[in-house]
């Protein structure tokens, strides 16, 4: 979801690429677990505006409240549907309807049964308001026929896949009914202090230090978790936290938490590992959009030009040290299930770059541009600002002039998304593996909402895209909806109004005592219910 | 004589009353212009936090935006805003965060009372550092010492004090484990003095250490221009001893720059402090307020500008005060 935007991904930079994932990770398969230990644990960013927002927030509140809320279902590393808080779902025999048996047995941290009014509750005054409101477009409500059972009800056939992946959405959590019900969720002081299901009980928040979470002893997952506390700690400076992880004061970084010299230099000692795996779920990339409502870039050729002008390899190896690869289309590559490569793809070639502007009616006059582009780079990560100064000097070899400028976020976000004041806009998403609507909102007119920030901020709109993506909605066959997905990324990419210049590989950095973790495809978001100590 | 000492004593208090009141009456325009220049500039500053809180709640509907709009008195001119915003000051009101979610006063009072310690901690050790230093300095003056006062004043004052903070970090956290690598209490300890003290050493150091460069630096120019004035010739032509003379009517005179320099340099450890709480995750208001800025949490902002303002006038009236009492000259003035 591009509500993770707000991670601090300073060190998108990573360098490691060149000396590969280091460490070992197979200990905690030669191990038996062990029960007890107190786990500090720190993450890329800074600390969140409260432990719990219930419409997401960024990634900061979405780390601290994973440990302590649960979802009806979860996806593992094979890509498969589990169920968390439900044991099982099934589609009505026209897919309007999906009929969930709730876990039974399960309670909340003040000790209160969780139930099916839970469940209903959460689904209609959170998910549908905040946390899932711009997937539940189709949603028709939601009942507990009996004490195990809910019944999700849409006006539109829903997908299997597209209904598992709302279940296990990052921030769709079952909230208890007794705490929230007549209040207003945003401000409900239970967020910061939550009360929920998952496998550790709140403690303590130490505003501009850390949380401290215990054990939840009367967890439903019998025997978990294993630690007796997990403490989650901020220091906002990655030297810092390498600091604090080599004199041994945090034992686990998620989300790229040191800089690319320092993961070197933990791992050489042999007292820390560094892994990729647990983001595969939440691939981040760095986009470049072109505005279509400026008459230059409404053309194709044009568009087209200025991915072919742009040396996406340099950028990978020069601003990510190599810890990214060039994009080839709007579905992410680590996307098992949806991802394909046979797609239009441009590669660097000025040359023919030159040759689309010429064909476009902006040929080169001597000295003179061919026109002169306002090129905005977000600047709420470092690096766009640098890819910003790699995308001019790709452009001013074709001979197109170039004005780059890289405000701060909440600038970024007006120029962007409200006010719509660029030519080209380097900037970012974070996609799950469902398209619908996080990837394709992006390319339909429905995603074009003057101020609503991470939707179609190019302008770009077609029909013949906006009936693939309401096809790609309501078809529940997984070949046929694979292959509407698929046309997708063709027209998309050929059209490239918004394409990935690069996506990002993520970094977790662990002391080898820390044992299984990194075994979610969304790690940052997972519930850490069976780490442990050694 | 005794008479004649009481009526000079209390002469003075009330002079010392007069300038109390003299500032204070002046801090009320002060602190009226610092709230609408900082409001002005916030209002300059593009993007509000209303672009954020959309963006980080996924706020698809164009209504929810145009009422939070409105709950936020966004939709008011600027000038309406800024009026309502004095009117609540003068009720005590720094209106609410949107982000921490609770009101203002509440969110700066969380993180106030660390970034006091941090202060009062540093110039602390930058006053005692940099007047023995630049005591001895003057007093050896042209030899080895002089020289390595002189050095050591000229590194800390060009060494960045992130940089610096981190080097001590490297070295008395990471190598020689002596010391915490951040926070300001041990995670799940007992929270006393001791343990807070411990924490509080690395960036005490950090943050110190650049002030304690400077006022080394005017003790020393300082102390040499007063051993020249006629009064000190006197003192010695009296038969006082170096040590005397050099605490008693050096020291004592040669302070008043360095004096000045600290009230004048409150706002400036305080902004320090920004950068040192964020190297050693001290849970001050530096790291609040960067925060705030770059969320637009224009409220929190505003409410830190008139809280630092409140803190440097409060320094400078005691700067004042201080004044007065080391050169009772300036009562007559």
């Amino acid at each position: 979801m591009t509500a993770n935007f707000l991670i601090g991904r300073r060190l998108f930079g990573a360098g490691i690429a060149a000396t590969g994932l280091v460490g070992s990770m197979t200990t905690s398969f030669a191990q038996a677990p062990k029960k007890g230990g107190t786990l500090v644990a720190t993450w890329g960013g800074g600390e969140p505006q409260a432990c719990y927002v219930p419409a997401g927030g960024g990634s900061s509140p979405t780390f601290s409240s994973s440990q302590l809320f649960e979802r009806l279902a979860s996806r593992n590393m094979n890509g498969d549907f589990e169920g968390e808080l439900a044991e099982s779902w099934k589609p009505a025999a026209d897919f309007k309807s999906y009929t969930v048996k709730i876990r039974k047995g399960v309670k909340f941290h003040d000790g209160k049964d969780m139930g099916v009014d839970d469940v209903v509750y959460s689904i209609n005054e959170i998910w549908k308001k905040y946390a899932a409101a711009s997937a539940l477009t189709d949603f028709a409500g939601v009942e507990a026929p009996d004490a195990d059972t809910v019944v999700v009800k849409f006006t539109k056939p829903v997908p299997e896949f597209f209904f598992a992946s709302l279940l296990c959405g990052t921030v769709n959590y079952i909230v208890p009914k007794h705490i929230y019900a007549g209040s207003d969720p945003v401000t409900n002081p239970a967020n910061n202090a939550p009360i929920a299901t998952g496998p550790y009980k709140f403690k303590e928040w130490v505003r501009g230090s850390h949380f401290e979470y215990v054990r939840n002893d009367a967890y439903w997952r019998n025997g978990f978790p294993y630690l007796d506390r997990l403490i989650i700690r901020y220091v906002r400076d990655p030297a810092g936290r390498a600091a604090a992880m080599e004199a041994g004061d945090i034992q686990i970084g998620v989300f790229n938490p040191v800089a690319p010299p320092d993961i070197k230099r933990l791992t050489a000692t042999g007292k820390f590992v560094a892994t990729d795996k647990g983001y595969e779920e939440s691939v981040w990339a760095t986009t470049m959009e072109c505005n279509t409502r400026n008459p230059i870039f409404a053309k194709r050729e044009v568009r087209e030009a200025m991915f072919f002008a742009v040396d996406r390899n340099l950028i990978a190896k020069t601003v990510y040290y190599g810890y990214a690869r060039p994009g080839t289309g709007p579905i992410f590559s680590p996307n098992k299930t949806f991802f394909t490569k046979d797609t239009f793809s441009t590669a660097f070639d000025p040359k023919k770059a030159a040759a689309l502007l010429d064909a476009a009616g902006y040929p080169k006059k001597g000295k003179d541009p061919r026109f002169t582009v306002n090129l905005l780079a977000a600047g709420w990560f470092a690096e766009n600002g640098k890819i910003g100064a790699i995308v001019k000097q790709g452009l001013e070899d074709v001979g197109v002039r170039v004005n780059l400028t890289v405000p701060d976020r909440p600038t970024s976000l007006k120029r962007i998304y409200t006010d719509y004041d660029f030519d080209i806009a380097i900037s970012n998403q974070a996609n799950p593996s469902e398209p619908v609507p996080s990837t394709t909102q992006y390319f339909t007119s429905d995603g074009i909402k003057k101020g609503i920030p991470f939707r179609n901020a190019s302008g770009f709109h077609t029909d013949e895209v906006d009936g693939l993506v309401e096809k790609i909605k309501v078809e529940t066959d997984p070949a046929k909806r694979k292959a509407l997905v698929v046309e997708f990324q063709k027209i998309a990419s050929k059209e490239a109004p918004n394409l990935p210049l690069v996506e990002l590989q993520s970094i977790t950095v662990a002391s080898t005592k820390v044992q299984n973790h990194s075994n979610d495809p969304n790690y940052l978001a997972a519930s850490w219910h069976d780490i442990w100590l050694s | 004589m005794a008479s004649i000492a009481s009526t000079g004593a209390s002469a003075r208090q009330r002079a010392a009353l007069r300038l109390l009141g003299r500032r204070l009456v002046q801090a009320v325009p002060l602190l009226l212009g610092v709230v609408v220049i900082n409001f002005c500039l916030i209002q300059l500053a593009p993007g509000s936090f209303l672009e954020l809180m959309t963006a980080e709640n996924q706020v698809s509907d164009p209504a929810t935006v145009e009422l939070l709009r409105k709950t936020y008195g966004l939709d008011d001119p600027i000038w309406m805003q800024l009026l309502k915003y004095i009117w609540a000051l003068l009720h005590f009101d720094f209106g609410f965060s949107y982000r921490q979610n609770m009101p203002v006063i509440e969110a700066i009072g969380v993180h106030l009372p660390a970034t006091l310690l941090l202060m009062v901690s540093s110039i602390t050790l930058a006053m005692t550092v940099g007047v023995a230093a630049g005591v001895v300095a003057s007093m050896k003056v042209r030899t080895f010492w002089d020289s390595l006062v002189s050095v050591a004043a000229m590194f800390f004052y060009a060494a960045p004090s992130f940089w610096l903070g981190i080097m001590l970090i490297v070295l008395f956290s990471v190598k020689l484990g002596w010391l915490p690598v951040g926070g300001m209490a041990t995670i799940g300890g007992d929270g006393g003095m001791l343990d807070i003290l411990h924490h509080l050493i690395l960036p005490t150091l950090a943050l110190g250490l650049f002030y304690a460069a400077i006022y080394t630096r005017v003790m020393r120019s300082s102390m040499l221009e007063v051993s020249q004035a006629d009064f000190v010739r006197t003192a010695r032509a009296k038969g006082l001893s170096r040590n005397k003379v050099t605490i008693a009517h050096v020291l004592r005179n040669a302070l008043l720059p360095v004096v000045t320099i600290l009230g004048v340099q409150m706002g400036t450890v305080l902004a320090g402090s920004v950068v040192i709480e964020s190297v050693f995750s001290w849970p001050g208001i530096g790291s609040l307020l960067f925060d705030s800025v770059s969320s637009r949490n224009y409220p929190v902002v505003l409410g830190i500008m008139v809280l630092g303002s409140l803190v440097v006038i409060v320094a400078n009236i005691a700067v004042d005060l201080i004044y007065m009492w080391l050169d009772p000259r300036i009562e007559i003035r």
